[in-house]
């Protein structure tokens, strides 16, 4: 498939006709070259990664043992359980994803685009629960709501023993869902927010526009493709979520698709594993429709930003504003340091369900933890070595690929955009499932098996995440007007140079954007590990969901909290270095006031 | 490269033993703390020796180290499991390696597989946990299915814990038990959660008053100041052994059998005392809460029922309590 210039070099809104009439001017040997090495290699790379496993595992669907075979596919879509998990995933992501929608929104409203004041604070409080790991988010939360929940012990309110607790439900569930991809929705609707166009609004309110009527007729479409991608991107999130239905579901019986599997795959062994082959198929039938049809929409939608908005609006809130801030901070208060909060008290107990009081609070389980167990701390190590070694990778490999989905407008890359996307929206265990399968026997050629090593969780990370870098990427080069690379380039840059010098620098912000997401996605993940983990090879998800499976709620919960601190103080160091930083490379820096 | 490198260990344990080190890895459905105490207290006398640990589920290691042998490359040196059946099943596959010197002169004979492939290294018996604040304390398993116990049990799945399953394959060769008390559990609202640290939490929390559940989880927690506390209900509790054995495939066997003495020795019984789990060993003093061991009525079982039937079994319960 051989792309001709006018489709490599140009844009919808790009000078076509002056490109065509340079074109004798430009190096396009050398610049073809370099350019079909890059995209060769991303799409080895997106080959091994993600189309290979998927496909093995594909084919172990349709045709378990090597031959034909529907009976097995047949046998599994007929079951009743199999049906009661889709609804349940697709109704605990959907309320889930609103939720997030939700939340997310009206905070990225009010710091986007409102006087509130200390916004530094409140976004950097808001952005953490996205950065705990989902298990230890729901651990917090059923310690804090339980029975002898610490705080409503000490305020007297703690519900009678022997009552279940009200968060291992469906609710439950779809709450923690949404708090957990609050933040996520609000960097999307929060960037979206920041670049509508100042001037524009002001002079429609010159006009003597009402504020709903610019709302609805300026606001609304320009917004509107990110409310999609925030709902479509909380959606897929919440879908493929394993943490929270694993400690919230499983109790109340409360299964919903990923659950499923692992616990198929976990009790039964890999003999079923054809079986879990289709249910995951299911899942990835949901996520890949989902991302279809965003992409559908984003395309209807499209309308572009300039590429530099002025300063953000600020909408004055006027005698309300103090009301909304303490609003704003009580739902910090509920959603980050109450069960932060719970959590440390679990860490500090001699043993689950004792009270704590001066008497019973000890550092024992930081000391078992952090010295006496080997595993805790080579988890720290590994986790932080795969999800640095793959934020990087990834961010570096998003630009160009953004630069060929975006301003080339190249078929393959768009189609490699699409693929990408595939193996976030599938359950981790799925993505797991599909690694142990390619993985398992010695590579063709070194002959070295990676399975029960740390490449195999490298590996599926970088499948895994790679939508996550690539989204703010992708989303960077549609708000920035190609114009400037084709100024270079009619300058006479070459490809290569026109990469370095132009589109990275210009692409930076959003890459460590991306790179970020993808570190603090991976440290906390668990989905994946889970059955990937082998002895010596612990990730952090894994060791707390296992401490908390066999009875040491109080060590994971000290794992918790110290793994929680790193994070905090990553955020801090980084949030000191944000003044050297362009704007936008922190999710949740770069606030005035 | 390989062999060059076997050649330059080789040479190096000649040279200087004290830097030599030979490497073990274990698969074990033990507690993380007690994994790490064990192993830590086996390198301290071994100091030669290494040993990595991986610690899940008896059902997940097994998922585990079924892919692995069918991929032709099983990773441990060891398994130490929690039950007897798991063994017998490894055994018949030919995975095990016999360890004909072992020591087990001390113990009673029924313990140990006759062949030397496994040894049980502790007795870990099912009984019910129950939260400082239950109204009543049980006494027998058939409390669990009163009223008055509706939606307040809790108990761990025999899809995770290889303890639950041979609860769950004992009680159901009972005629005075059976598949109908397993119903009745199921009607009274049991939904079974994970493996025994689940039931733990949630008896220790106060979300449920009841537990079924092994023997050492309350009594050491119980110690620590939590508000449960353990019953042996008059029918009898069922038991697992925690048996170890050696891979075939294992790289170092010999160092693997020293695994399998220490844990066998007098030292290594101690140790378990001290970690709060019933000893084999006849000389070996149980840890304070437990009983003595002949005080204990312990079910029997056919473990060759159990092992033939797993898969019926798992099902059926998954069935019943609609995993």
């Amino acid at each position: 498939l051989e792309a001709t210039p006018i489709e490599l070099g140009g844009s919808r809104d790009g000078p076509v006709g002056l490109r065509r009439s340079t074109i004798g001017r430009l190096p396009w040997g050398e610049a073809l070259k370099l350019e079909h090495v890059l995209l060769a290699v991303i799409s080895l790379f997106l080959l091994a990664v993600c189309v290979w496993p998927l496909t093995r595992l594909l084919l172990e669907g349709v045709a378990p043992n090597g031959t034909f075979d529907l009976s097995r596919a047949a046998e599994v879509l007929s079951s009743r359980s199999t049906w009661t998990a889709t609804r349940r995933s697709l109704e605990a992501s959907l309320v889930g994803a609103l939720g997030a929608l939700a939340l997310g929104g009206l905070f990225a409203f009010l710091i986007a685009l409102t006087d509130l004041r200390a916004k530094s604070a409140l976004v950097f409080c808001f952005m953490i629960p996205m950065l705990i790991p989902p298990q230890v988010t729901a651990l917090a939360w059923v310690q804090l709501l339980g029975p002898s929940s610490p705080l409503l012990l000490a305020l007297g309110i703690q519900p009678p023993p022997g009552s279940a607790n009200p968060l291992y439900s469906a609710g439950g569930v779809m709450g923690l869902l949404a708090i957990q991809h609050a933040p996520l929705a609000f960097l999307v609707l929060r960037a979206s927010f920041r670049a509508l166009p100042r001037e524009l609004i002001e002079a429609a309110r010159a006009a003597g526009s009402r504020p709903l009527g610019v709302a609805r007729s300026i606001a609304a479409p320009l917004v509107a493709p990110a409310l999609v991608a925030a709902l479509a991107l909380a959606f897929v999130s919440a879908l493929g979520n394993f943490g929270i239905p694993a400690v919230l579901g499983i109790p109340a019986s409360y299964t919903v698709l990923p659950i499923l599997i692992y616990r198929r795959l976990a009790s039964f062994g890999p003999s079923v594993i054809a079986d879990v082959a289709v249910l995951s198929l299911i899942v990835a039938f949901i996520g890949i429709a989902v991302v279809l049809a965003q992409t559908a929409a984003a395309r209807r939608f499209e309308a572009r930003m300039p590429r530099r908005p002025g300063a953000a609006l600020a909408l004055p809130l006027g005698p309300a504003r103090l009301a909304i801030e303490i609003a704003a901070w009580g739902v910090i208060l509920l959603v980050l340091v109450l069960p932060l909060t719970a959590l440390v008290a679990g860490a500090l107990v001699s043993a689950y369900g004792v009270p704590l009081s001066p008497a019973t609070a000890t550092l024992a389980n930081f000391e078992e933890v952090l010295l006496r167990q080997d595993a805790t701390r080579r988890a720290f190590v590994n986790s932080a070595m795969l999800s640095g070694a793959a934020a990087l990778l990834l961010a570096a490999l998003a630009i160009p690929m953004g630069y060929f989905v975006v301003w080339r407008r190249s078929a393959p890359a768009r189609a490699l955009e699409t693929l990408a996307d595939i193996p976030y929206a599938l359950p981790g265990v799925v993505l797991a499932i599909a690694m142990i399968l390619v993985f398992l026997k010695p590579l063709p050629i070194v002959g070295i098996s990676l399975y029960g090593t740390l490449w195999i969780i490298f590996a599926a990370y970088l499948g895994r995440f790679f939508a996550l870098a690539l989204r703010p990427v992708i989303a960077g080069f549609r708000a920035i007007d190609p114009t400037i690379e084709e100024a270079a380039q009619v300058a006479g840059a070459r490809f290569g140079t026109r990469l370095r010098t132009v589109t990275a620098p210009l692409l930076a912000p959003v890459a460590a954007a991306g790179a970020i997401l993808v570190f603090v996605t991976a440290f906390n993940e668990l989905t994946v590990s889970a059955l990937l983990w082998s002895a010596g090879h612990e990730t952090l998800g894994v060791i707390m969901f296992n401490l908390d499976d066999s009875g040491f709620a109080p060590l994971a919960s000290a794992v918790a909290v110290v793994s929680v601190a790193v994070i905090l103080v990553l955020m801090l160091t980084a949030q000191l270095l944000a003044r050297h930083l362009p704007p936008g490379v922190l999710p949740w820096a770069g606030e005035r006031g | 490269m390989r062999r060059l490198a076997f050649a330059l260990a080789g040479l190096l344990a000649l040279a200087a033993p004290a830097l030599a080190q030979t490497t073990l890895t274990l698969y074990t459905s033990q507690p993380q703390q007690d994994a790490q105490q064990t192993v830590d207290a086996f390198m301290a006398k071994h100091p030669d020796v290494k040993v990595t640990w991986l610690r899940d589920g008896t059902t997940q290691i097994l998922a585990k180290l079924r892919a692995e042998v069918a991929a032709g490359d099983p990773r441990p040196d060891l398994l130490l499991l929690a039950d007897v059946v798991t063994f017998e099943g490894l055994k018949k596959q030919g995975l095990l390696l016999p360890h004909p010197a072992a020591d087990v002169a001390a113990y009673d004979k029924s313990l140990h597989d006759p062949e030397k492939t496994y040894f049980s290294t502790k007795l870990i018996t099912t009984g019910i946990a129950y939260n400082a604040k239950a109204g009543t304390k049980p006494a027998s398993w058939s409390d669990l299915v009163k009223p008055e116990f509706k939606g307040q049990v809790s108990m761990p799945s025999p899809l995770t814990s290889g303890a639950a399953l041979i609860h769950l394959a004992a009680l159901t060769e009972k005629p005075e038990f059976g598949w109908a008390f397993f119903e009745k559990l199921a009607q009274n609202n049991v939904r079974p959660q994970g493996g025994n640290g689940q039931v733990l939490k949630a008896v220790a929390g106060g979300e449920k008053l009841y537990g079924v559940i092994v023997d050492y989880m309350p009594i050491r927690e119980k110690a620590k100041g939590a508000p449960v506390d353990f019953a042996f209900p008059a029918e009898g509790v069922t038991a697992v052994t925690e048996p170890v054995a050696v891979m075939k495939t294992s790289k170092n066997p010999d160092a693997a059998k020293r695994f399998v003495d220490f844990l066998l020795s007098r030292e290594g019984q101690e140790l378990a005392s001290r970690q709060g789990y019933l000893p084999m060993h006849p000389d070996v003093a149980p840890p304070a809460g437990f009983p003595r061991v002949s005080d204990i009525k312990i079910m029997a079982y056919d473990p060759a029922r159990a092992l033939a039937e797993e898969e019926t079994l798992k099902k059926r319960f998954a069935e019943i309590f609609g995993e």
